[in-house]
């Protein structure tokens, strides 16, 4: 019963719509949702000043230390965008829905899945990708490559991204196998490479240190 | 002629794969990383019901939406849509967004007919018939039966007999990267760059959709994105695409969407076994009966081998039945039918071995096949009991003894595959001036590490290392090479590149031998140098320039079957030991310990065999814990066509896996067999023992889900 919903506590739909980006959700609504939709973007147009989008947009996006200017759509995803209007393919597509981490890059040095990340909501941000990282001894593509922590290789720029992050995040420390396995938990690899993928992920941890 | 070397000095050994800083390094660009210049996006539009007639299909709406290049219909109206995920029509436009538009704005009326899409509704009394003709009636293909001996009166006189029904269900290939290809058609010439196992078959099926001939068509797969079987041809939306391409002079890619990748791109046949087994105290086999049925989904392919590997029981008897179901036609999957043969052999086996009080172990010994795999199946049971620690083995009745919620078990089971090459198949190798090394065949490395072999046997010949040289494969123009399936790339190509290589090597010596005033018997090559007589005289460079502007390029006959057995063998066995700690109050198994023992002739890399059977092994759990496609009988439609329900092991599933090669003197001098296979038959067998092992009781459907385990519990209690 959406009309009895508590006010004021935790998210509601309207919350939820608008952080969720407004145009995307606008395009798929129905019904009381919509009204909810039309409710959530009058309010945020109030609030602040926010501009509703729609058709294709100019936006930069600033990608591996350099700025770039694309043209999107308000539904664009970030993975779409970099794959399909910069021809960066490194992130791969393939659940396309958060599931599978083949996607992921890193915004703000948080890793993210791109699948599910609006291009327009990427403004302003530092957006690493696969192929901004080093390719050398002490890199973490270079452990991948020396213990075979890929077959087929559609999923690997994605934990390589993961991996990347995470050993970033935990600079300094001692990282176990338990460690890894949890920190790469958000990835999946069909061929069956995670053993690999394990010894690389250390390696490459003593190779930063 | 020679045969391997008998000292190599990088065969055998780990090296990385050559491709492999790219790939990881996301440089390396596959067939859905290409973006020729104005290239166009092609969405699919696809059945939304099980079965269903097309009564009137409007295109026209779709064309009149921005971006639109064009619309193709693939299923006009009063045909027949069979399954969820069937292809109806294609739409091409400027952006993937405005050709996903363009599909949504196609009107379609359906007259929704009834379904089957489980077994149970197929096989059920009065079921709607949903596929007629080629001798299939009431959803199902005639029993096709064997039978050897006297099973019945060998039953009638046994210790025991166990009567069991297990099941392995449908599962999905789920490759990473989505089948299809981004085709660009014009000028008389077609050039595909394909998510492919094979770029001759889809060279050949490409050249007939757009009617080029085969020699203007050129497929490109320089890597790809994971086939397992389900990978072989252009299909239907390859076609598509290079017929839109045509039809637009644009490039167009289709690539399908996660959803269809799931519905229609490929799938395990499913499996269900009324297994009877009959033993004697003495641990031997007597009997064995099997009636099995499984489906393909719309087509048949479902077949299983009742027994498993032991072939050696004196009176068997297998029925086998297709049934055909509203869901998209079954494709080879890594070894196919024998997992599934496997599980419901061992299966039963376990059962057998349970309630005559005989170890598993010794069970399987005394039954082995004969001929020469049964001293290898020996020796790998031997190791991997101790590498497991079979010694801790308890038996079912342990299971009541325990308090508390979580209880252990260990269970284990055989394999076998062929893994042979195929004859005719050939390598250019070429040899440049300037001391570069080429080696050309149109296969392709799906992952597998193919081209890295090449490389290895290539170095090994000319005493280089494996950077130098450039092994290019993936391209349908080059001479003839191996599909890649069965385990057989490697085992096919690798004579072929022993052969070219080796005569290139002749070539040169020929021609350079009177630089150095010597005999071209007198020349060898080591360590990156030209020797005359066993002394190093000049660098393997300044060797090569002594050919002056022209290269060696040498593209040897394929070998006939005899001579590949010279270099290559076939058949292998394997074992495979799981321990598994399982809670009897939520369901949930964790798998501990994996050891996986393998045979595969000759290895030429350590480092990418391991990793293959690594993840044959992680395959396998998937296959044992997770892996189930879920149709809803009620509405037809698949109900976990995406890889959030549809569950893979990720980083915390994986136990600890242990790969033991059984790589001996006399396994090394059988030549090089496939190893794609055989590593991932009997993971699934293995857990469900270990899990029965644990719990006292069979669970007798794939996979132990909390669901199935908890029932199997419920039923005993």
């Amino acid at each position: 019963m959406p009309d009895q919903e508590p006010q004021n506590r935790g998210h509601n739909r309207r919350d939820f719509l608008r952080g969720s980006g407004l145009a995307a959700a606008g395009a798929v609504l129905g019904g009381q949702a919509t009204a909810a939709y039309e409710e959530a973007k009058a309010d945020l147009i109030a609030e602040q000043g926010a501009k509703v989008v729609s058709g294709e947009v100019e936006i930069t996006l600033k990608i591996n230390g350099e700025n770039k200017a694309v043209k999107v759509e308000p539904r664009c995803t970030l993975l779409d965008t970099l794959r399909d209007r910069l021809e960066i393919t490194g992130p791969k597509r393939v659940c396309d829905r958060a599931s599978c981490g083949a996607c992921t890059v890193i915004i703000d040095g948080e890793a993210v899945y791109s699948c599910t990340t609006l291009a327009i909501t990427c403004q302003g941000k530092t957006i690493e990708t696969v192929e901004g990282f080093d390719t050398g001894p002490k890199g973490v593509p270079h452990a991948f490559h020396q213990h075979d922590g890929l077959m087929c290789g559609y999923c690997t720029p994605g934990f390589v991204t993961a991996c990347k992050n995470f050993l970033d995040k935990n600079k300094g420390k001692e990282v176990t196998l338990e460690d890894v396995k949890k920190g790469l938990d958000g990835n999946i690899c069909r061929c069956g490479t995670y053993i690999g993928v394990f010894e690389a992920a250390l390696a490459a941890a003593k190779a930063m240190k | 002629m020679a045969g391997w070397p008998e000292n190599p000095r990088l065969i055998s050994t780990s090296i990385p794969r050559v491709d492999g800083l790219a790939k990881a390094s996301g440089r390396a660009k596959y067939p859905s990383d290409e973006r020729p210049k104005g290239m166009l996006y092609g969405v699919m539009l696809y059945s939304p019901h099980a079965h269903a007639k097309i009564k009137a299909i409007d295109v026209e709406p779709a064309k009149k939406m921005p971006g639109v290049k064009a619309v193709k219909v693939l299923m006009n109206a009063g045909a027949t849509l069979r399954y969820h995920g069937e292809d109806i029509a294609a739409v091409a436009a400027e952006t993937e967004e405005q050709a996903r538009d363009a599909v949504r704005a196609i009107k379609i009326e359906y007259e929704v007919l009834p379904h089957c899409v489980t077994e149970e509704q197929a096989l059920a009394e009065g079921a709607p018939e949903i596929v007629t003709g080629g001798g299939i009636a009431n959803n199902r293909r005639a029993a096709r039966g064997q039978t050897k001996g006297d099973p019945e009166a060998a039953i009638a006189k046994a210790d025991a007999v166990i009567e069991g029904i297990y099941s392995v269900p449908v599962i999905n290939h789920v490759c990473l990267e989505p089948h299809g290809l981004c085709a660009s058609v014009g000028d008389g010439k077609a050039v595909a760059w394909a998510s492919t196992q094979s770029v001759m078959a889809t060279a050949n099926e490409l050249a007939s959709a757009v009617n080029l001939a085969f020699s203007e068509v050129t497929v490109l797969t320089e890597v790809m994105g994971g086939g397992f079987g389900s990978k072989f041809g252009a299909e239907l939306w390859g076609k598509t695409a290079a017929q839109l391409s045509k039809e637009t002079g644009r490039p167009v890619a289709i690539f399908l969407d996660r959803a269809q990748e799931q519905l229609a791109g490929g799938n395990r046949p499913s499996a269900t076994g009324k297994i009877k087994m009959a033993g004697m105290k003495d641990g031997s086999i007597t009997a064995v009966v099997g009636e099995c049925y499984g489906t393909g989904g719309i087509t048949s392919g479902f077949d299983v081998i009742i027994p498993y590997i032991y072939s050696g029981v004196p009176n068997t008897s297998n029925t086998n039945t297709s049934v055909f179901v509203n869901a998209a036609n079954q494709r080879a999957w890594r070894a196919p039918r024998h997992p599934q043969s496997c599980a419901l052999t061992e299966s039963a086996l376990d059962d057998l071995a349970d309630k005559l009080g005989v170890n598993p172990f010794d069970i399987r010994m005394k039954n082995l096949p004969g001929g020469n795999l049964q001293e290898v199946y020996a020796e790998e049971m031997k190791i991997g009991a101790k590498l497991i620690g079979w010694d801790r083995w308890k038996p079912r009745s342990q299971a009541a003894a325990v308090r508390g919620p979580i209880v252990t078990g260990m269970g284990m089971a055989l394999h076998t595959w062929g893994g042979g090459g195929s004859p005719g198949n050939q390598v250019t190798c070429v040899i440049n001036p300037d001391g570069s090394v080429e080696v050309r065949s149109a296969t392709q490395d799906i992952g597998t590490g193919a081209r890295t072999v090449l490389a290895i046997i290539a170095a090994e010949i000319l005493g280089l290392e494996v950077a130098d040289i450039s092994s290019r494969i993936g391209n349908s123009t080059y001479p003839r090479g191996q599909g890649s399936g069965g385990s057989t790339t490697t085992p096919s190509m690798a004579p072929p590149a022993f052969d070219a290589v080796s005569k290139a090597r002749d070539e040169l010596f020929k021609r350079v031998a009177g630089a150095f005033d010597a005999q071209p018997g007198d020349l060898s090559l080591a360590k990156g140098q030209l020797l005359v007589k066993g002394e190093a005289k000049a660098s393997w460079k300044d060797a090569c320039r002594k050919l002056g502007t022209m290269p060696v390029s040498v593209t040897p006959e394929g070998r006939d079957g005899n001579a590949m057995r010279e270099l290559t063998s076939t058949g292998v066995g394997g074992c495979q030991f799981a321990e598994v700690q399982v809670d009897r109050e939520t369901g949930v198994v964790k798998v501990k310990k994996l050891v996986a023992v393998q045979d595969s002739g000759l290895i030429l890399d350590m480092l990418t065999w391991k990793s293959q059977v690594y993840g044959g092994v992680i395959m396998g759990i998937n296959g044992a814990l997770f892996e189930e496609r879920v149709m809803d009988p009620v509405s037809g439609r698949c109900l976990n066509a995406d890889m959030e329900l549809y569950k893979l092991a990720g980083a915390t599933d994986i136990p600890e896996i242990i790969i033991e090669p059984y790589h001996t003197e006399a396994m090394r001098k059988r030549g090089v067999i496939g190893i794609g296979e055989p590593p991932t038959i009997s993971t699934m067998a293995a857990i469900g023992n270990a899990v029965a092992n644990a719990v006292g009781v069979r669970v007798p459907h794939f996979p132990m889900s909390p669901m199935n385990v908890l029932s199997a519990l419920m039923a005993k209690a």
